[in-house]
């Protein structure tokens, strides 16, 4: 059996090693009392055969035990951007941890040590799939999703609909469509502040705030402008541009067509996106 | 707390109003460039301690809930203050249902700390260690003024009440939270999307001196309607620059006495003759 040091220091999980004071006894929140543990048999039991006789079924029956906890955690910690199922298994890996490492002879509660274990592991997933740098794929979608959405029921009722209305109409949290807001305005903000001589940082901050990878929203502001400008772009950037834009493909879908590596696809992207701006350098015309 | 925080906020405990700190948060995120995990981390350990105060601290009914975030150069600082019923630590509770939003809170911040506030309730002060909460804490110099509204517009615990420094993160945290309460208050996308540029404008007139400059905010909702007093209109604050951009974001503006100083009143509605005026930025990219 381990410690629950080792675990801590083996996910990566303790940040700032001296700041990392818990200043606070065991406190249990204002609810407490209320358990439903008297109506369920004593878990202990169960780590008991699990970890010390390696009784699978037991190991079984903790597991369905505590994963409405993993659950909820996903719940919490996870955002929409990611699929929950997911992000579910993700968090069912780490209860498993916790199980597995719990110390009974400790004395903590198992929960105190299975939230800061399975949160740890839904972390580092986000870590390794780079989501700490890239905005993901799922928010980009859903910020175009929703501009085409406010857009077709403006028509179809007569007037920009409410942001619960979008919220309802594509099934999504307010929360999401407000971001999905702010990610529009941000970049129709920058195509009307384009011009401006010397822009171009502030430009670019704007379309960091969003991610780094949604160069359709660079399409949408170069629109105007795009089909006089395309043919100064090489043949092969043109038709990797024609990939992603008009048919829609991954980075990674155009590098296997291509022949050539994901990151190079994105550099080309890139590349193409700034000589686009480069030659679009005017103002978009408004209408 | 050391020093003035940067964003405060003060509304009622109900649900709904989580969203709003949350917001105020993303705008924080953003100004100091906090990563997707550091935000969901900071996010997540925020909401927990708020969804507590809404759950717990006034059993039966609702009370105010305030929260503070501060930067430094080691860290970000978030208070969590209730003036209910005060936690009841429990040395040794074995229990191990009942509500895991403290755990949860303990794993993801640095630090957390309960303590009964003044007059009752709960303060719940959670501590995120992150070098980037440095650039705001940077540019503050001497001592900071917190000019705030008077008192006697603080709300009656209905409406929401911001201020918020300096004016480059107002910018941000204005801007997010005045689209959540436009969203709130059932105005239109359309209208929502003019919230944006009136916050931007609202700091640039108003907040005053760049690394030290304030914004507070009092809004008011009823259904689609958006009552805001900004103030307070101290030195350095000019409606000259901002009367044309008040003249088409807003329904209705004036200025108000108010005690020491003077206030503006905004209000955004969707009833104003014909529709509502059109986003600024609204036309050209969306029609295709």
């Amino acid at each position: 059996m381990q410690g629950s040091a080792d675990v801590d220091t083996k996910l990566g999980w303790k940040r700032g090693e001296m700041t990392s004071t818990r200043t606070t006894p065991p406190i249990t929140s204002r609810t407490s009392g209320t358990g439903s543990d008297a109506r369920q048999p004593d878990p202990r039991h169960l780590f008991v055969r699990w970890q010390r006789d390696g009784d699978s079924a037991a190991r079984e029956a903790l597991v369905q035990r505590y994963m409405p906890l993993a659950r909820s955690l996903t719940r919490r910690y996870g955002r929409s951007s990611e699929p929950f199922e997911d992000l579910l298994q993700v968090a069912s890996l780490g209860l498993l941890k916790a199980i597995d490492r719990y110390d009974l002879e400790r004395g903590h509660p198992f929960q105190s040590f299975a939230v800061p274990t399975i949160l740890g592991e839904m972390r580092r997933y986000f870590r390794d799939s780079g989501w700490a740098i890239h905005v993901p794929r799922g928010a980009q979608e859903r910020a175009l999703k929703v501009r085409d959405a406010r857009e077709r029921m403006a028509n179809e009722q007569g007037h920009s609909p409410s942001v619960n209305q979008l919220a309802e109409y594509l099934e999504i949290d307010v929360e999401d469509v407000l971001d999905a807001l702010q990610a529009i305005q941000a970049y129709e903000t920058v195509s009307l502040d384009a011009p401006r001589p010397g822009s171009d940082e502030g430009a670019a901050a704007y379309g960091d705030s969003i991610g780094t990878d949604d160069e359709r929203y660079e399409l949408v502001e170069l629109d105007a402008t795009l089909a006089a400008v395309l043919g100064h772009i090489p043949a092969r950037e043109r038709l990797i541009l024609k990939m992603r834009y008009v048919e829609d493909l991954t980075q990674t879908e155009i590098a296997e067509r291509v022949g050539i590596s994901q990151m190079q696809v994105s550099r080309l992207l890139r590349r193409s996106l700034d000589q686009l701006r480069s030659l679009t350098h005017a103002p978009v015309a408004a209408g | 707390m050391a020093g003035i925080p940067n964003v405060r906020l003060s509304l009622a405990s109900r649900p709904e109003n989580v969203l709003l700190v949350r917001q105020a948060l993303r705008g924080l995120a953003d100004t100091v460039e906090l990563d997707a995990i550091e935000l969901n981390d900071i996010s997540t350990a925020l909401s927990e301690a708020c969804n507590n105060v809404v759950a717990h601290a006034y059993p039966g009914g609702e009370g105010p809930m305030e929260v503070e975030m501060l930067a430094s150069s080691d860290g970000l600082e978030m208070l969590v203050r209730d003036h209910g019923r005060g936690l009841q630590p429990h040395a040794s509770d074995p229990t191990e249902i009942g509500g895991i939003g403290i755990p949860v809170m303990l794993a993801l911040a640095d630090s957390v700390e309960f303590a009964g506030a003044e007059g009752g309730g709960t303060d719940v002060r959670m501590r995120f260690s992150t070098p980037k909460a440095g650039v705001l804490a940077a540019g503050r110099s001497g001592p900071q003024t917190a000019e705030e509204l008077p008192d006697e517009v603080d709300g009656d615990g209905q409406g929401v009440y911001l201020a918020v420094g300096p004016p480059r993160l107002a910018r941000a945290v204005l801007t997010r939270v005045l689209a959540a309460i436009a969203a709130r208050a059932r105005l239109s996308t359309d209208r929502i999307a003019t919230t944006g540029p009136l916050a931007e404008e609202l700091v640039a007139h108003l907040a005053g001196p760049d690394d030290e400059g304030r914004l507070a905010l009092l809004a008011t909702l009823t259904p689609r309607q958006l009552d805001l007093l900004v103030g307070p209109l101290g030195a350095g604050s000019s409606l000259d620059g901002l009367a044309p951009t008040l003249e088409e974001l807003t329904e209705d503006h004036e200025v108000l006495q108010s005690g020491a100083g003077e206030l503006l009143s905004l209000r955004l509605s969707e009833s104003g003759p014909g529709t509502a005026p059109r986003a600024v930025n609204g036309g050209a990219q969306e029609g295709h």
